[in-house]
């Protein structure tokens, strides 16, 4: 197995990702989109999905996967992650919108690996929410064994921006720094300014290119990076994700987005959604919430492991997200518990993680469900997913296999430090438990540490 | 004359060896040659040339002949270099030599974390390297010891740092050691402290801003200085000007990178700003190959190399190589300790890629050099043998160390190698640079010889008597100890015991004489094993001590008369 990753890591670096072909038979399909088919198998070519049918043959060196037994299910979709980058947030400032976690991506990250074990073939790297309008985020596939940064981008995936509601900025910037905001009402004019001053900035860029163009003599207007992204953003370029948690601050944010003529967004965590899913119904909001993990601060206490259900049977696109490198190994039970607290279908179930996730992240033309012509994103599964017996065996991303758990070996790094210390007190601290060092809010101490003390 | 002039020469003989080592600091006294003959030397003119005897003759600063057929001139210093080996002298591609850290007297939070004065945010392209130049500072003399005898200087801190300086490595003052100022504009992921950029992110997002604003004003510089009519006046900008030759492609952005991560990030913003970009400071870059091919970009290896634990070769011996225990689907806490050893084998080879790092580069025709950037100095010796074990060959890490970051540097035409007409700048050696035994003997640079003393008083021909008595003081913070240790030759081979208050006797092991060099060790329950090495005159015996569970001692020892 170890001889393979080498092979990878020489590879040259080729514009378009690479590809395969694999043949699953005679598995339990699980479309999502076009209901659940028995025994039927899937011909993957050049890492589409081909064919669905029955009695299928595996063209000449393609390599057949016996599915007997077992349950094919899409590639399950995280809308919410914060692995695989080397910052989160970049928490000097209430804006900075100009920053973008693909530019630190970080494709040797053990715990992408790990997420495909749980069978997530894409993740949303989010920068994370000290910030009211946090940077850009980037929407990954998982091509485990590939090092360049450069092949883990979805390709032809939407840009994305996070915004962040609530005590999240408050704390940082407000009680941290004694600067706005303070409060929801600060967080509220940092973002109707923020706009204002976008819209003034791409006016001026375009007087300014129109004057050119007439030929007038003008020194070109300042170019902001910071305002350039926030004005396409009200150009519609860039899709909303907002950390979010109240049901004020959400119904806040549809009304300033709906003042400057933005009409994509996705709500993250929303917990109150409950409360108002007719109204994000009526928005064309996305929700992408965690099934039941909540109080654990004040602005989540009012949340409820019915949100899923009760959001989704008010026509709310809604995905649970893992916002953790821990959860993202098991959102299949995640979607699972959306089932026993109020009765969603399987389909209802299993759309939480992958659908719906993907088209709140723009991608749902390409993954999420098992349709011919889309991409082999796939999970194959010993037990049906939604069942807590279900382990994944084999996960596929553009058709190839990145995570088979018959080759799956106790040490699969492809980078190890050379200078981590390794004894038996360091790894007996390890077993005891996963670090909560993955959260939102990772990088602020850090860079807060300095004038906190 | 010709009097006057022996005369000098005799009063120059008569100095002490030490000092020699510096040039006079009183400008009334200069030295009283500027010519030098290395005699019948084993020179290295080039990595991959060897002439076994023959004659390196400097005067004034410059290589005036090289060959086997060149007579040393009367007025020159001869150095007798029959068991000598000259190579051209080191250079370094980038590091702080000369340069001292800054120490930071603002501890205060910036007022406004997120629009920090530049200074904070790590923006000060136009901070020269050649005003932080200072010749006595430690790294310069270091550095030299080591067969350095030029180094691309850059400032320490901040994404953009300022701008480097090609030096030599020796000078009176700061002036006299630049060989070229504003050779590059140094960049490196290095966040600011609590106000941004913090994040190698904001990194990348305000060297966009940074170059668009440049090109900005540039583009609005123009057309003021075109016709100035109705348009806003440009304003200066010391950051944004300094930038202006980056963009015009004039200078060379130097980019400290520690590894895949970091490389990838300065290869994708370079591509994209269009930026001349040389990687500095790179620890391991095996998976950057191909882009690094085909980008060529050159890379300037780093000297700093991880520590290998002792433990490490043991676990890796005691699992045969690739039979590493994988998949054994136990549980981890029931088996800790073949984990322990599975990771430690898999550290091990982590580290081995890290030595083999100059040689995939070499495999790879990747142009490369090596930097002393964050290495430390104590360490660059043993680091490029580490790195001529790992299969780099001895010629492949001298055009590393000469030919090669000359070119890079564009200073091929005067630095490099060993030949007339030349910069007389010459690592004099009494063997192979990659052999430990080997010690430098002199560095040249700029014409000007430094004389290393490294094994000061150390004579390998020498005959010296060692049997005897010695009554023996070891100085510590605590009490001295006194003691007697005796030394007999028993036909050619010698045994010795030593007597230790507290502890008794014990045997001197590995008792080894060499030259005038005395070494032994000594083992007890009470303090382990102590090494003892030191050079032996007349009737005294001076010995460094070294050992686990002690500080670094001096014993001295006078032998009784007989």
């Amino acid at each position: 197995m170890r001889y393979l990753f080498l092979l990878f890591l020489f590879a040259p670096a080729a514009l378009a990702q690479p590809t395969g072909d694999l043949l699953i038979r005679g598995a339990t399909v699980l479309t999502v989109t076009n209901g659940t088919l028995d025994n039927a198998d899937v011909l993957v070519r050049d890492g589409k999905i081909a064919e669905i049918g029955e009695g299928l043959d595996a063209p000449r060196g393609v390599r057949t996967v016996d599915g007997s037994g077992r349950y094919l299910m899409p590639g399950i979709v995280d809308a919410h992650s914060h692995i695989g980058i080397s910052s989160v947030n970049e928490a000097t400032n209430p804006i900075t919108a100009e920053v973008w976690t693909g530019d630190v991506l970080n494709p040797l990250d053990i715990r992408l690996y790990r997420a495909l074990a749980g069978g997530v073939t894409s993740s949303h790297a989010m920068h994370g929410s000290a910030n009211v309008i946090g940077g850009q985020n980037e929407t990954l596939k998982h091509r485990w064994g590939l090092t360049d940064p450069e092949a883990w981008r979805f390709e032809g995936a939407p840009r994305t921006i996070k915004f962040a509601l609530g005590e999240n900025p408050t704390r940082v910037h407000g009680r941290g720094r004694g600067i706005r905001p303070a409060s929801r009402m600060g967080v509220e004019m940092i973002v109707r300014d923020a706009f204002t001053e976008a819209r003034r900035y791409r006016e001026r860029q375009n007087e300014y290119e129109a004057a050119r163009d007439e030929g007038r003599r003008m020194t070109p207007p300042p170019y902001d990076l910071r305002l350039e992204t926030l004005a396409d953003i009200l150009d519609g370029e860039i899709l909303v994700h907002t950390h979010s948690y109240r049901s004020d601050e959400i119904l806040m944010l549809m009304e300033i987005l709906e003042d400057f003529g933005v009409d994509r967004v996705t709500f993250q965590h929303v917990n109150e959604g409950f409360k108002i899913a007719p109204e994000l119904a009526a928005f064309g909001a996305g929700a992408s919430i965690f099934s039941d993990w909540y109080a654990y601060k004040f602005e989540v206490y009012y949340s409820t492991a019915y949100n899923a259900a009760i959001l989704t049977r008010n026509g709310v696109r809604t995905s649970i997200n893992s916002d953790s490198a821990e959860l993202i190994r098991h959102l299949y039970h995640e979607a699972a518990k959306a089932q026993k607290y109020g009765g969603l279908s399987d389909d209802e179930a299993l759309a939480l993680i992958t659908i719906n996730p993907a088209w709140q992240l723009g991608i749902d033309d390409r993954v999420g469900s098992i349709e011919v012509g889309k991409d082999a994103d796939l999970v194959l599964f010993d037990e049906h997913p939604l069942s807590v017996y279900a382990i994944p065996q084999l996960t596929v991303v553009d058709g190839i296999v990145r995570f088979d758990r018959a080759q799956d070996a106790d040490d699969m790094r492809v980078f190890v430090d050379p200078e981590q210390i390794v004894d038996e007190a360091t790894l007996n601290e390890h077993h005891r438990g996963h670090s909560h060092d993955e959260s939102c809010l990772q990088d602020v101490a850090t860079q807060d540490a300095w004038w906190l003390q | 004359m010709r009097f006057l002039f022996a005369l000098s020469l005799l009063s120059l003989l008569a100095l002490p060896a030490q000092a020699q080592d510096r040039p006079p600091l009183d400008p009334g006294v200069r030295p009283v040659t500027n010519t030098f003959a290395i005699t019948n030397a084993r020179v290295i003119p080039e990595p991959g040339r060897v002439l076994e005897r023959a004659t390196v003759v400097v005067r004034n600063g410059l290589i005036e002949a090289v060959g086997e057929n060149v007579a040393a001139p009367f007025d020159a210093d001869v150095i007798e270099g029959d068991s000598l080996t000259v190579y051209a002298g080191f250079i370094d591609g980038l590091g702080h030599a000369g340069i001292a850290e800054q120490e930071s007297d603002d501890n205060e939070r910036p007022r406004d974390p997120g629009n920090p004065p530049r200074e904070a945010a790590g923006l000060t392209p136009d901070r020269d390297a050649r005003t932080l130049l200072n010749p006595e500072d430690g790294s310069v003399e270091a550095l030299r010891k080591l067969g350095f005898t030029v180094a691309h200087a850059v400032p320490h801190d901040g994404m953009l740092a300022g701008q480097g300086t090609i030096i030599l490595l020796a000078g009176e003052a700061p002036e006299a050691m630049v060989l070229r100022g504003a050779s590059s504009l140094f960049a490196q992921f290095d966040g600011a402290s609590g106000a941004y950029p913090a994040t190698p992110m904001g990194i990348m997002a305000v060297l966009r801003q940074q170059v668009r604003d440049a090109e900005r004003m540039q583009t609005g510089e123009a057309l003021y200085a075109d016709n100035p009519a109705g348009l806003d006046r440009p304003t200066y900008d010391p950051t944004l000007s300094a930038l202006a030759p980056t963009l015009r492609g004039k200078q060379p952005v130097f980019f400290a990178v520690d590894g895949v991560l970091e490389g990838h990030r300065a290869l994708t913003i370079a591509d994209e700003l269009g930026l001349n970009l040389v990687l500095g400071g790179v620890r391991e870059s095996s998976m950057l190959t191909d882009k690094l091919q085909a980008s060529g970009v050159p890379v300037f290896v780093s000297l700093d190399l991880p520590e290998r634990p002792e433990a490490d070769s043991t676990a890796a011996d005691s699992l045969g190589g690739d039979t590493l225990p994988t998949n054994r689907r136990t549980r981890s806490y029931a088996d800790i300790e073949d984990e322990v050893i599975a990771l430690n084998a898999r550290r091990s080879e982590a580290i081995d890629l890290y030595e083999r790092n100059a040689l995939t580069l070499h495999e790879a025709d990747v142009p490369f050099g090596f930097a002393t950037l964050d290495a430390k100095t104590g360490d660059i010796r043993a680091n490029l043998r580490r790195i001529v074990e790992a299969g780099l060959s001895e010629d492949d890490a001298l055009a590393a160390l000469t030919t090669t970051p000359a070119a890079l540097l564009g200073l091929d035409r005067s630095l490099g190698t060993v030949e007339a007409g030349k910069m007389a700048n010459l690592v004099v050696t009494d063997g192979s640079y990659f052999d430990e035994e080997t010690s430098i003997r002199f560095v040249f640079v700029d014409g000007q010889r430094f004389e290393v003393d490294a094994d000061e008083g150390f004579d390998a021909e020498a005959e010296v008597v060692v049997t005897g008595t010695w009554d023996y003081r070891v100085i510590s913070d605590q009490q001295p100890m006194t003691g007697t240790m005796t030394i007999t030759d028993d036909g050619g081979s010698l045994s010795g015991t030593i007597n230790a208050q507290g502890v008794g006797t014990l045997t001197l092991d590995d008792l080894e004489l060499s030259g005038n060099r005395l070494s032994f060790s000594v083992t007890s329950d009470a303090f382990g094993t102590i090494a003892f090495s030191g050079l032996v005159t007349a009737d005294t015996y001076d010995a460094e001590m070294t050992g686990a569970n002690i500080p670094p001692l001096t014993l001295s020892a006078t032998r009784r008369p007989e």
